[in-house]
């Protein structure tokens, strides 16, 4: 995939002619100026309404400020790992349900996969936040927003191990069936570490929706980098610089965890699943 | 509340907040596709500046989260003079993100295709339009039937995000959010909603896998 000449991208061009070179520059000079064009728009835009001014970005010279947005960033990321490790075990549960061969267990699971991935995150957070109180449950702010998106993660989860598990060739089931070696202790030892590791990109880019959906907390007050995003516009009146800057913040986190997948795709590459892959 | 009761005094409103998730969905959905496939042309295109625009415009919409992008829409915006109604906003953010996700999918589905192809093509004199009308494509699409099917899924999920502005008829994600803060819906107002938008999922779930079994490439 590093092989530049072997994407099929630049396999779609041969090198190209004087001419055809001449209207690729030319493409070139007038796609730069209608990109310039644009920011320069956006930034005149931003100029025009006083947006530039220094009283709305000081905001972001104060170290409180940052210390305020970095515990907000902590928040979000325990909140993130939590609900992974909750989604992970839940997934696991249901991927292992439906895979065992036991028919209600197998329905059962399939009914709460499809019903996981097909709600949207913010209704099971506003299950959360409004009907379970009703029963009488007190929830911490921090599992009203960790259990709608381990829920709303888990039945992916679940479907991206099951990918896996199928994916492994199944000489090694029947290798290890016939050294003796009991069901369980074939699948724990045997089928799902190789599982495991076909999985590992497909499941990092999962904790990217994961670290998104916990972009809700602010639904129940839970003091995540949104949350306190928002303390800080209350606070100072720098609405747009403030959402801007926690935004970039975001995509950079984000940005960050994806190139983690990749990279782990690329050592897992021999092995690896397409990604989206339904088996 | 009782279902029946909850369904004589909301059943209208339930009807009409899932009609306007749907319409919210196929709008975005049909924006998002548009935009993925323009910026997938500029992905493969030779132009080195418009590769290099679509390719942050994917990363900032792929790893923005819903909320902060609606947000910004909704409140920052203003600020810029930018009035749009809240419906636009949600239609807008609902649409940006899938559309870097759906140029994913055609890129892996492009990418799928195999060099050989296209060199096979290029050595029988097709021009490069024609390479891409004619062998790119076609197979491009047959292969990304899944993922847009899911990205179809998604979008709606996306839609959701109507919830968090007052918007009028309300989405499925707010109607729930709005019995619940005026009425004892209670569970059964959260399962209605929750019922609905599953079925909307595997209903595009199995249309999918049946146009995916039509036009699939065995190979």
């Amino acid at each position: 995939m590093s092989d530049k000449r072997t994407s099929v991208k630049d396999a779609l061009f041969e090198p190209p002619g004087p001419k055809t070179r001449r209207v690729i520059r030319i493409a070139t000079v007038v796609s730069l100026a209608a990109i310039a064009a644009l920011l320069w728009v956006v930034l005149r835009r931003f100029y025009e309404t006083g947006q530039l001014d220094a009283r709305y970005w000081s905001v972001f010279t104060r170290w409180t400020t940052w210390r305020f947005l970095g515990k907000g960033l902590l928040g979000t990321l325990e909140a993130a790992a939590v609900a992974g490790v909750v989604a992970f075990t839940a997934g696991f549960l249901l991927m292992v349900m439906r895979i065992s061969g036991n028919r209600i267990l197998g329905y059962i699971s399939t009914a709460l996969i499809e019903f996981t991935r097909g709600v949207p995150t913010l209704l099971f957070i506003y299950f959360f936040f409004l009907v379970v109180p009703k029963f009488g449950i007190k929830l911490p702010a921090f599992w009203k927003v960790c259990l709608p998106v381990s829920i709303s993660a888990c039945g992916v989860v679940a479907e991206v191990l099951r990918s896996g598990v199928n994916a492994v060739p199944k000489g090694q089931k029947e290798a290890a069936q016939s050294l003796g070696m009991l069901p369980h202790s074939v699948f724990l030892k045997v089928v799902f570490p190789q599982a495991f590791r076909f999985v590992i990109p497909a499941l990092i880019s999962e904790l990217v929706i994961v670290v998104k959906d916990t972009t809700f907390a602010y639904v129940v007050n839970f003091p995540d980098l949104m949350q306190n995003a928002k303390v800080l516009i209350s606070n100072y009146d720098a609405l747009l610089s403030v959402y801007l800057v926690v935004a970039l913040i975001y995509i950079a986190i984000n940005w960050l965890i994806n190139r983690a997948s990749v990279a782990a795709a690329g050592r897992t590459n021999r092995y690896a699943v397409p990604a989206g892959k339904k088996q | 509340m009782g279902i029946k009761e909850l369904l004589s005094q909301y059943g209208d409103q339930y009807i009409q907040a899932l009609f306007t998730t749907w319409k919210l969905t196929a709008f975005s959905f049909a924006i998002a596709f548009v935009i993925g496939v323009a910026v997938t042309v500029m992905r493969i295109s030779p132009v080195q500046p418009l590769r290099v625009f679509a390719e942050i415009y994917i990363q900032i919409f792929r790893n923005i989260p819903g909320a902060s992008l609606l947000m910004l829409l909704v409140y920052a915006l203003p600020y810029l003079d930018v009035l749009l109604s809240y419906f636009v906003c949600v239609l807008i953010a609902a649409s940006l993100i899938p559309s870097a996700f759906c140029s994913e999918y055609l890129m892996a589905g492009i990418n799928t295709i195999g060099t050989g192809q296209i060199e096979a093509a290029r050595s029988l004199g097709l021009s490069f339009m024609q390479i891409i009308r004619r062998v790119v494509i076609p197979q491009a699409l047959r292969s990304s039937v899944l993922p847009l099917t899911n990205l179809l899924v998604s979008t709606m999920l996306t839609t959701a995000l109507a919830s968090q502005v007052p918007m009028n008829p309300r989405d499925l994600t707010g109607l729930v959010a709005h019995i619940n803060t005026h009425a004892v819906g209670g569970v059964t107002a959260f399962l209605i909603s929750a019922l609905l938008y599953c079925a909307t999922a595997v209903v595009i779930g199995q249309v999918g896998n049946m146009i995916d079994r039509k036009v699939r490439i065995l190979r």
